[in-house]
């Protein structure tokens, strides 16, 4: 009597449980983004929306090569797309030189207190995004906590350009990226194996050689893991440069933005998001690769 | 240099001290200047003053620049509205879906599974301005009037990714036998399911759905794309604010919003922690 | 089938390999268990024993063949609808549910009254020792407790049958012996037949009324504790269980000539051909340098090793055609022991009728 039965059954509640979460994700997720992919190829139309014809120009315009017949030369979004790449690499960068040393601290605390640092260092993750980047307008702008401060104490006469800048666009995604570089960091400092480090030392090896050829390899997939989480949403960033930055420090979300809701030209907007998209895809590629190699080369459990 | 006995030793703790001044020190002062009198300079400190949450609850207009402000404590608490609206349906039925998708590649295996699994991982990895303008394209193009409805159907795209990874881990915790020893006490599967798998895979559904709510009080770009010109959510609103130009009941908002953040993520993690 | 509670007719079962291919976890298994049976199943790991114990709680699905429970055919049944009930390796203790709760499950499950399942599980929990703990969660027990509840838990529904795998494994090894003796009183008081997997022989033959040896998905041997050790029916056996020395070669005229040179004498009378004989260590004595009977074997011995275990000495010794043998011998012997290691050689000496005579592996099949 079982085995069909008992087989049948199990179809009918996978079914069951699968179904409606497949469903959505292939008209809401997976729909939208081949729309956007078939986009990418159509021409502009003149009001917004698409004409349906097959245009491939919407790429060359990203790299200054635009519709020869119409457009010149124009390495504006070119320019755009690097410095976006700048700043998100600094951004990481930054990121990381602050986590990578804390996390090591946080490490070596006592149970209890690592348990409240960690508290501490996720909670932010939690309270609004929006809050947290309005905080750092009332403290860079003109009349501005660092301003006034400074200038109550007699040490500037002129308040210092600090807010629309490309620094300030640094420094509000550090301030929001921090936990996102900060867990996958501390979770391989805190698997490190410090008798490690003690053998290097015995084996004749100083501060610098140890940390160089010990203690950062076995920390990299953490460090490599936290790169990739922060530059993802540095690098496509929108709402930092639109609250924090100037007209100059425009990056590729703002760009992808203005072709949605200014400048209308909806082809172009969805030929920058490919492009993000594959920068990303890329990267994860690259990433999971690794990791999988690193796991097969570990010898098999038990 | 001494570099690996430096990061072992605790000797700078004053480096994790400045470490933590860097991330609470700014929430610090919002919350000291939300108190702040003046009306121009809201950095510059010229008295105490319990206005600007008056103001925001609707308990007392600014007298000289009324007209400047009334607007607000409508329009606000049309977006926190909003904002609630969208978050319970969103919470609903990202939890629903998410739950249910972690249950079937727990249970069962089926082709595709692994494939799956990297699927639903990937609106989280995805930059959030692709997933929106995606989500724009496509409501335009189907003919999808943007408003609440579209809102609740972009943050649940990735949102059941989130309930679903914490599902899964939880499940993944989970030891197998236990539900070998309930067939084997003679119980058939739906009284293991009700009495054995879901008490213990509950504190992950819980814990997701409180991590959906907070992410859709607080999501800004999917919500930014499909939100047309008619819905504000709350951080829609403040971002509006923050493009037009800030006033001090800004102030008393922020610090309102981070208040209700951390008293549910604090609730949270405490709930988390005290579960295992 | 009266007298038999479990009874498994032709049981086969393959698992598919990943890398393709299948490996046979049983391969046409015949048992018979008894009522008040203690029987328990030993093998090596891999050898089948646990697919065996899941193939009477129904947690495999055979290939073929038939197993019936109490003389009704349960083999298409799920294992929520078999009267038999496990005590798991880890346990399996429902981790969100108290003591009481885990006991009371199967009571619970089968809709009993709330005043009779409490007096119930107050006395499961009474017979193995726990008893007023059903307030404690799972995690809050020693392991050796948690050991007890899960006891408790498979025999409050009065299964006709139980089965246990490898469940002292996880104890030390005190604990371990104690909770041996309490599970044969457990299951005299209880009269239900035990199936006990287990990788750990001397367990096996202290606990069990039969013993049976699994390898390769068939059962080489199922005995008695005592024949299973004396009279082993092939090489797998005798070696598995015990230190065994085992002798290769052809009978004739009653003695082993194996293909080394090494003469084995035993009583049998009759028969030619290819054979092994088995001599347990504890089986030698040590001459003492007098006259030795005509009717004794003998082996002359170099001596490799000798070690002191507590009881006695083990001599590892070798012949002179290059083959290893092991002795016990008792700690009186101490002054020939020590003569032996003086003088690097020893005459051992045993009675050819302990000799058991194994048919060799090739000729057998």
């Amino acid at each position: 009597m079982s085995g069909l039965t008992r087989r049948g059954r199990a179809r009918a509640q996978l079914g069951i449980l699968l179904g409606p979460v497949s469903l959505f994700l292939s008209i809401f997720l997976a729909g939208p983004l081949i729309i956007m992919m078939i986009y990418s190829f159509l021409a502009p139309g003149l009001y917004g929306g698409v004409e349906w014809t097959f245009y491939p120009h919407n790429f060359g315009r990203i790299l200054g090569f635009a519709d020869p017949e119409f457009e010149i030369y124009d390495p504006v979004y070119i320019s755009i797309f690097f410095r976006s790449l700048r700043i998100a690499v600094t951004t990481v960068l930054i990121t990381l030189l602050i986590c990578y040393p804390a996390a090591f601290q946080i490490s070596r605390l006592s149970d209890r207190w690592k348990a409240f640092a960690l508290f501490l260092i996720t909670l932010p993750f939690f309270a609004s995004l929006i809050v947290r980047l309005f905080i750092w307008i009332l403290i860079l702008k003109k009349t501005g906590f660092i301003n006034t401060a400074l200038e109550s104490l007699g040490w500037i006469d002129h308040p210092l350009e600090m807010i629309y800048t490309d620094g300030a666009v640094i420094l509000g995604m550090v301030y929001i990226f921090i936990p996102f570089m900060f867990l996958p960091v501390y979770a391989s400092v805190e698997k490190l194996d410090w008798t490690l480090v003690r053998a290097s030392q015995d084996l004749g090896a100083n501060g610098f050689q140890t940390f160089w050829r010990v203690i950062f390899p076995l920390t990299l997939p953490g460090v490599a893991g936290g790169s990739i989480i922060v530059f993802i949403p540095a690098l496509g960033n929108f709402v930092v440069p639109a609250v924090l930055g100037g007209a100059k420090s425009l990056m590729l979300g703002n760009l992808i933005e203005q072709q949605f809701l200014a400048a209308r030209n909806w082809p172009f907007g969805a030929a920058l998001s490919m492009l993000v998209m594959a920068i990303v895809l890329i990267l994860l590629f690259i990433y999971i690769h690794h990791e999988t190699r690193r796991d097969d080369d570990a010898p098999a459990a038990g | 240099m001494r570099l690996a006995r430096i990061l072992g030793s605790s000797g700078l703790t004053f480096y994790t001290l400045i470490f933590f001044a860097f991330i609470y020190v700014p929430i610090g002062l919002i919350v000291i200047y939300s108190f702040n009198a003046d009306p121009v300079n809201m950095m510059r400190w010229s008295g105490f003053t319990f206005d600007w949450y008056k103001q925001i609850f609707g308990l007392k207009n600014a007298a000289s620049e009324a007209a400047l402000y009334i607007e607000s404590t409508d329009q606000l608490l049309a977006a926190v509205r909003t904002s609630l609206i969208v978050a319970a349906s969103t919470t609903m039925v990202a939890t629903v879906l998410g739950t249910a998708a972690a249950l079937a590649v727990y249970r069962f295996s089926f082709f595709g599974k692994r494939f799956y699994r990297v699927l639903l991982f990937v609106p989280m990895l995805m930059p959030d301005i692709v997933l929106g303008i995606a989500l724009l394209i496509f409501f335009v193009g189907v003919g999808i009037s943007l408003g609440i409805g579209t809102i609740i159907i972009g943050q649940c795209t990735f949102l059941i990714s989130y309930v679903f990874i914490v599902v899964s881990a939880r499940l993944a915790g989970m030891d197998r036998t236990l539900e070998n020893a309930s067939a084997d006490l003679g119980a058939d599967e739906w009284t293991t399911f009700r009495k054995i798998i879901l008490p213990q895979v509950m504190p992950g559904v819980v814990g997701g759905a409180m991590l959906a709510f907070i992410i859709s009080m607080d999501d800004l770009v999917i919500t930014y794309f499909v939100s047309g010109t008619s819905t504000q959510t709350l951080p829609i609103f403040i971002f509006g604010m923050l493009r037009r130009g800030i006033k001090p009941e800004v102030n008393a908002i922020a610090v309102m919003m981070l208040l209700f953040s951390f008293t549910i993520a604090a609730a949270g993690l405490y709930l988390h922690r005290r579960k295992r | 089938m009266g007298e038999s509670i479990v009874r498994l007719e032709k049981v086969r079962k393959t698992f598919p390999l990943p890398e393709g291919g299948t490996v046979t976890a049983l391969g046409n298994i015949n048992l018979d268990v008894a009522r008040n049976e203690f029987l328990t199943l030993l093998g090596p790991s891999g050898c089948g024993k646990t697919t065996l114990l899941h193939s009477i709680s129904g947690f495999v699905q055979l290939n073929s063949g038939c197993v019936y429970v109490d003389g009704e055919d349960v083999t298409d049944r799920p294992p929520h609808r078999r009267p038999v009930n496990t005590v798991f390796q880890n346990y399996a203790l429902f981790p969100h549910m108290t003591v009481g709760n885990n006991v009371g499950y199967a009571l619970d499950i089968a809709g009993a009254r709330r005043a009779e399942r409490n007096t119930q599980v107050g006395a499961a929990l009474d017979m193995v020792g726990l008893g007023g703990l059903e307030k404690r969660l799972p995690r809050q027990l020693s392991g050796g407790q948690q050991q007890r509840v899960a006891l408790a838990r498979a025999i409050i529904a009065r299964p006709k049958l139980l089965l246990l795998d490898e469940p002292l494994s996880a104890l030390d090894r005190n604990l371990r012996q104690s909770m041996q003796i309490e599970l044969k009183t457990l299951q005299a008081e209880l009269g239900i037949s035990f199936i006990f997997v287990t990788h750990d022989q001397e367990e096996a033959l202290t606990m069990s009324n039969r013993v049976a040896v699994l390898e390769g998905g068939k059962i080489q041997q199922i005995d008695a504790p005592l024949a299973i050790y004396n009279k082993p029916s092939n090489e797998f056996v005798a070696s598995f269980i015990g230190a065994s020395n085992l002798f290769r070669g052809t009978i004739e005229n009653g003695t082993v000539t194996t293909d080394d040179g090494d003469k084995i004498r035993t009583s049998a009378s009759t028969g030619t051909g290819p054979i092994t004989a088995l001599l347990r260590p504890e089986q030698f004595s040590i001459a003492n340098g007098g006259e030795i009977a005509a009717e004794t074997g003998r082996l002359d011995v170099s001596i490799r090793q000798i070690v002191f275990s507590g009881a006695g000495y083990e001599i590892h010794g070798r012949t002179d055609n290059h083959h290893d043998v092991v002795a016990s011998i008792a700690a009186t012997h101490q002054a020939l022991v020590a003569g032996a290691e003086a003088s690097r050689k020893a005459t051992l000496t045993y009675d050819p009728a302990a000799v058991h005579l194994i048919a060799t592996e090739g000729a057998r099949s």
